[in-house]
């Protein structure tokens, strides 16, 4: 079924909670995808406990490479090169999905291409619609908060980033203040709508730079509960979310539109797990639009983890002969740039 | 029959091939960091001292545990990986059986292995690796308790005990024992930690109050 000049990456993603492996077709066609989610287990315990993630990883890891093999109807055999996450992440998820794709490398003899996973996030834009460069790209997931230009394919500058919380654990924090269960980020989300921006809160690190803060914020939702507490005032949940919502959203458009205006770039993508939130995409579609600048956001299934981006990262890298040998290490803390 | 042994339990490390009952090569040694990135690489070096291909292996035996968390999956991706795509059969292994499998003048041995705040991974076994009380977490004084000196005790880990033996693997008699176990489809294969997460221990706990 395989053209000779088409390329299969075989993507294997296991960083957190969620064990995933992917076929993607020259870099932009998902051929086939499957997923395992952690996410109901670790709901018991009120966040992603590493060691259950990584028990779940190994038990589940074969009987996911095997349904995406069959979803594709494919074999090993078809399949051009392999490509795997070994960072960042939790080690002993990462170390799951590193050996995995190691011992397929060596009996198959097929080339191992590392991936990062932000870069990953970054490339599933493409299963959307092909980047055009220069862009900018803005990181936004758990562990992410980067602002990063891209002159061309797998060239990556940071133009700023976040000094302490990544935006995702602070949204995860807020929820926890306001009763919300894990994961609260999305939730949120939803529960803004609803509310009014009626709480004075402040717009996190408002300067000159592309960086961002966002454990000011963070403490400033923690006092105003607590404060509203002592006083026996009524706490408007929905409120707090649409006033902590509409500053992040504000300093993030605001930092990002200024980035593509200095940069001279018309070209914004939008990656990582927050890049799910509803306010934060409608807001930067309707400024992209008035500004004239093409933007792009994964669809909803892949702004979380998952294979298909680390497939569609992997052609690229499989294209500038990244390669790993058998020793490959997993990186909880890799660096991209 | 073409077979390959997987122990990265702890940070005694075993990779071997064998066949017809004989060792044709074995890599034995103490991995203290870095184990995941190395045994790959072990494992390439020993098929390229042979005269076939991992492909034609008949069976793999992996050491599930207990041990070392990260240590007992690095052997089990592997091995599973190994088992799934070349469709081989795969067959779990103690890793206190294999400790067992020393060679001693007493009538029942006790492989150990330290699990911290007194406490051992342990097991009690005869010389024909007939188990006499199965592996388990256990506190160390308790079981010393129980032992005379009729028991040798083994373990790699520095413990404060007296009379304390190192484990010599006889690879041979722990396969010869296992060779005809039924074997396990590689997606069942599970990690024998013998312990739950802290997490799961806590709610556990939770519940029981």
């Amino acid at each position: 079924m395989s053209n000779l000049k088409d390329i299969y990456i075989l993507g294997i993603e296991s960083s957190c909670d969620e064990t995933s492996v992917s076929i993607v077709k020259n870099g932009v066609d998902e051929i086939a995808t499957a997923v395992l989610s952690q996410m109901d287990t670790h709901a018991n315990f009120g966040g992603v406990v590493p060691e259950i993630a990584s028990r779940m990883h190994i038990e589940n890891f074969t009987i996911v490479i095997e349904e995406c093999l069959n979803k594709a109807n494919m074999t090993m055999d078809d399949i051009t090169a392999i490509a795997v996450t070994y960072g960042p992440g939790l080690i002993g998820c990462l170390l799951v999905g590193v050996n995995v794709a190691t011992t397929l490398s060596y009996i198959y003899n097929k080339p191992l291409v590392p991936v990062h996973h932000i870069i990953g996030h970054i490339y599933a834009n493409n299963l959307v619609s092909k980047m055009e460069f220069p862009l900018i790209a803005l990181v936004v997931s758990g562990g992410h908060t980067d602002l990063i230009y891209m002159e061309d394919n797998y060239k990556f500058k940071k133009i700023g980033g976040t000094l302490d919380d990544a935006v995702g654990e602070c949204y995860d924090k807020v929820a926890r203040v306001i009763d919300l269960p894990y994961p609260g980020g999305p939730l949120v989300d939803k529960l803004s709508s609803s509310g009014k921006d009626t709480y004075p809160l402040p717009l996190p690190l408002d300067d000159d730079t592309y960086n961002f803060s966002f454990s000011g914020i963070k403490s400033a939702v923690m006092n105003l509960v607590h404060n509203e507490n002592q006083r026996g005032n009524e706490i408007r949940n929905a409120d707090i979310a649409c006033s902590f919502q509409n500053r992040i959203i504000e300093i993030l458009t605001k930092k990002t539109m200024k980035a593509l205006k200095e940069y001279n770039v018309k070209n914004l993508i939008i990656a990582g797990g927050v890049s799910a939130n509803s306010g934060i995409r409608n807001k930067f579609k309707e400024l992209c639009d008035k500004e004239g600048i093409k933007l792009t956001i994964p669809n909803i299934k892949y702004c979380t983890d998952n294979a298909a981006m680390v497939a569609a990262a992997g052609y690229f890298a499989y294209n500038k002969k990244i390669r790993a040998g058998l020793d490959l290490k997993a990186d909880a803390n890799a660096n991209m740039f | 029959m073409k077979y390959l042994l997987i122990d990265t339990t702890t940070s005694h490390v075993v990779i071997s091939i064998v066949e017809h009952n004989e060792i044709l090569v074995k890599y034995e040694d103490d991995i203290m960091s870095d184990m995941s990135s190395k045994i790959l690489p072990i494992i390439k070096d020993c098929f390229d001292k042979v005269n076939f291909t991992i492909k034609d292996l008949d069976k793999i035996f992996v050491v599930n545990g207990p041990g070392s968390f990260t240590g007992i999956r690095i052997g089990v991706a592997i091995a599973k990986t190994l088992a799934w795509s070349l469709k081989k059969d795969i067959i779990p292994i103690s890793k206190l059986e294999l400790m067992a499998t020393t060679n001693t003048d007493k009538n029942y041995l006790v492989p150990m292995i330290d699990a911290r705040r007194d406490n051992v991974f342990a097991g009690i076994y005869d010389n024909n690796l007939n188990s006499i009380k199965s592996d388990s977490l256990i506190n160390i004084n308790e079981l010393l308790d129980e032992l005379d000196d009729n028991y040798e005790l083994l373990s790699f880990d520095l413990l404060d005990i007296k009379n304390l033996k190192k484990p010599k693997l006889d690879i041979l008699k722990i396969i010869l024992k296992h060779q005809n176990d039924k074997p396990l489809n590689p997606h069942a294969l599970k990690p024998n930690y013998l312990k739950l997460t802290q997490a799961e221990e806590n709610i556990k706990k939770e519940n029981n109050d």
